[in-house]
């Protein structure tokens, strides 16, 4: 979870600004250079009401694609409903232009396209190739409709150069910046995942030190009392101190391949504080185990926790992968009845009291 | 009386090999005599035919690990428990592979070690806990198909209660959780390598009714081992 979310955040948070880019450049167009045009030749048009009408239709597609695109990635019906109107619109508009002069007056060609661009940018590069070709087609419909002449086709062919032009550079443009920012927040997410790597083995190492030196207090002076003789081997106590010792010089062999968060690490920690009562507790696993959801380990080791401060002198902890699942088990000497936590999170806990031996099975199933 | 079965140990730690005659020293029946400690494997050689029924066999002697030489132990007649402080199941299931008929653990020593002796010198099967651990997580695509009943019973046991327990909690008389763990074993002696020892363990598993002919899967057939010139008469 750690690991991904940044990737995505960061990723995300790039696209959203150049989303933005695009809004605004897409606005800015239809407010300062189609506007502009619109009002520069007022007079030329047959009706400016009918002009101005249709250029507000177009702001609107454009406050509503703009909404559509910062919400999210719209689907393909919200987009070209707002391509259509544009559509719609601007060919409406160029129709109402005065014949032989509407290349000069049109303002709404390249808003259309603009428009487009805004609500297609991030579909597939054919839709907008499609609407882009659309929206001119309309567009010599129109000159065609009103008689086509060789300088107005030059004309034509010098617009749709450098309108859908830019257009089409300024989505494919976005488009890369998209797989650049994917490319960066990856290799963010990978200079993380090092960084957590790092932490990792530093926690580990630091825990193996800790327990080293807790071994250079308890174990070296043992060993040392043996050796001169002040501690006697055939003492029950002096055989459990021994005994909780070698438990603890195991475990610091065993440890090569943990990390923090898994279930066997957590058992480790929870075996500790049972040690330092006295209790020789020894961990073993069989097969390679699944990964345990955290609430299902915390299940699992509030069971440990209770059994183990339950045992009176020994417990041995073993995890098996089963079908489906893992089982965790607890063999202890706990002399009485353990009552145990309530199960749940998909874990179910069995248990058996045999004469002074307890045996209680934790055994989580994936399915 | 019984003649007690001879037993020599390989151990290359003097206080290590100590403690394992003491261990066959304070056996209540005497059951087991020690004939021989030797430090390494040339020990063994320059006697002609076993000098024991059974070696105890340190699997790590001055550093090395020597489960390539069980086979020629094997070979020569010797019975071989190995005694480890080992426990990889990849370890476990390689010397088992090799021919030993017991695999017991340093921490296991104490409980299991004069029994699984007794157990190789008649051919029968023992399976320590940290045997059923290698069994359970036998993962290799060769291994043998245990029932649900027999994996159920080497869990419960690989997991620390008793034979006695296990019984409880599956239901079934001590002797039939023992039946099970010995023919989950004696499963395995029947797959992988062939050895004069495996085909004893399974002569008798056979005789002793833990496992029927048919219930063996034949990933190897038995005249490649009956070809085997090394191979005598399975003992009885």
């Amino acid at each position: 979870m750690t690991a991904v979310q940044p990737t995505a955040m960061m990723s995300g948070r790039y696209q959203r600004a150049f989303t933005v880019a695009v809004v605004f450049l897409v606005a800015g167009w239809h407010l300062a250079g189609a506007g502009g045009q619109l009002l520069h030749n007022r007079a030329a048009y047959g009706s400016f009401a009918f002009q101005g009408a249709m250029w507000l239709v177009m702001a609107l597609a454009i406050t509503a694609g703009s909404v559509l695109v910062l919400r999210g990635a719209p689907g393909w019906r919200p987009a070209w409903a707002v391509a259509l109107i544009a559509l719609a619109a601007s060919t409406a508009a160029a129709a109402a232009s005065p014949d032989g002069q509407m290349l000069a007056v049109n303002w709404a060609w390249g808003s259309a396209g603009w428009i487009g661009v805004l609500v297609l940018f991030r579909r597939r590069f054919s839709e907008l190739a499609l609407f882009l070709a659309a929206e001119a087609l309309a567009t010599l419909g129109v000159l065609a409709w009103d008689g086509l002449n060789r300088a107005e086709l030059a004309g034509f062919l010098a617009v749709l150069a450098w309108s859908t032009g830019a257009q089409v550079a300024v989505a494919a443009g976005v488009r890369a910046l998209d797989v650049a920012a994917g490319h960066a927040a990856a290799a963010a997410r990978s200079e993380h995942a090092a960084r957590e790597r790092a932490a990792t083995a530093e926690i580990i190492a630091a825990a193996r030190h800790a327990r080293w030196l807790a071994l250079q207090e308890s174990a070296v002076p043992l060993i040392a009392e043996l050796a001169v003789g002040t501690a006697d081997p055939g003492d029950t106590q002096v055989r459990i101190r021994c005994a909780v010792q070698a438990a603890r010089l195991r475990r610091l062999m065993a440890e090569g391949d943990q990390v923090p968060g898994s279930l066997v690490h957590e058992l480790h920690a929870s075996a500790d504080v049972a040690e330092r009562r006295g209790i020789a507790v020894e961990i073993e696993t069989a097969g390679p185990l699944p990964q345990v959801p955290g609430p299902a380990r915390r299940v699992i080791t509030d069971a440990a926790i209770t059994i183990l401060t339950a045992a009176r002198s020994q417990a041995r902890i073993t995890l098996a992968a089963v079908t489906a699942g893992i089982a965790v088990s607890f063999v202890t000497d706990t002399g009485a009845v353990v009552h145990l936590p309530a199960a749940g999170e998909g874990v179910a806990i069995q248990q058996q009291q045999d004469g002074g031996m307890f045996w209680a099975e934790a055994r989580w199933n994936s399915l | 009386m019984e003649q007690p079965v001879t037993v020599a140990i390989i151990e290359d730690h003097p206080v290590v090999a100590e403690g394992v005659a003491s261990w066959i020293r304070s056996d209540p029946g005497q059951r087991v005599r020690l004939v021989q400690t030797a430090r390494d494997l040339t020990g063994l050689s320059g006697v002609p035919g076993p000098s024991a029924d059974v070696i105890i066999l340190d699997l790590e002697l001055s550093g090395e690990l020597v489960t390539a030489q069980i086979p020629g132990l094997v070979a020569a007649g010797y019975r071989v428990v190995a005694f480890s402080g080992h426990s990889d199941p990849e370890i476990v299931m390689e010397t088992l592979d090799n021919g030993a008929h017991a695999y017991v653990s340093k921490e296991e020593g104490r409980d299991h070690l004069v029994e699984a002796v007794l157990a190789a010198a008649a051919d029968r099967p023992y399976v320590t806990r940290s045997q059923a651990r290698a069994i359970l997580a036998d993962q290799r695509p060769a291994r043998p198909a245990l029932s649900e009943q027999e994996r159920q019973a080497l869990l419960l046991w690989f997991q620390g209660m008793s034979k006695a327990s296990v019984g409880r909690r599956m239901s079934i008389s001590e002797n039939t959780v023992r039946q099970y763990i010995s023919r989950a074993r004696a499963k395995y002696a029947a797959t992988g390598r062939p050895a004069p020892s495996k085909d004893a363990l399974l002569t008798r598993a056979i005789e002793d009714g833990v496992i029927r002919p048919g219930e063996i899967t034949p990933y190897r057939s038995f005249a490649s081992a009956a070809a085997d010139p090394s191979l005598g008469a399975p003992g009885q």
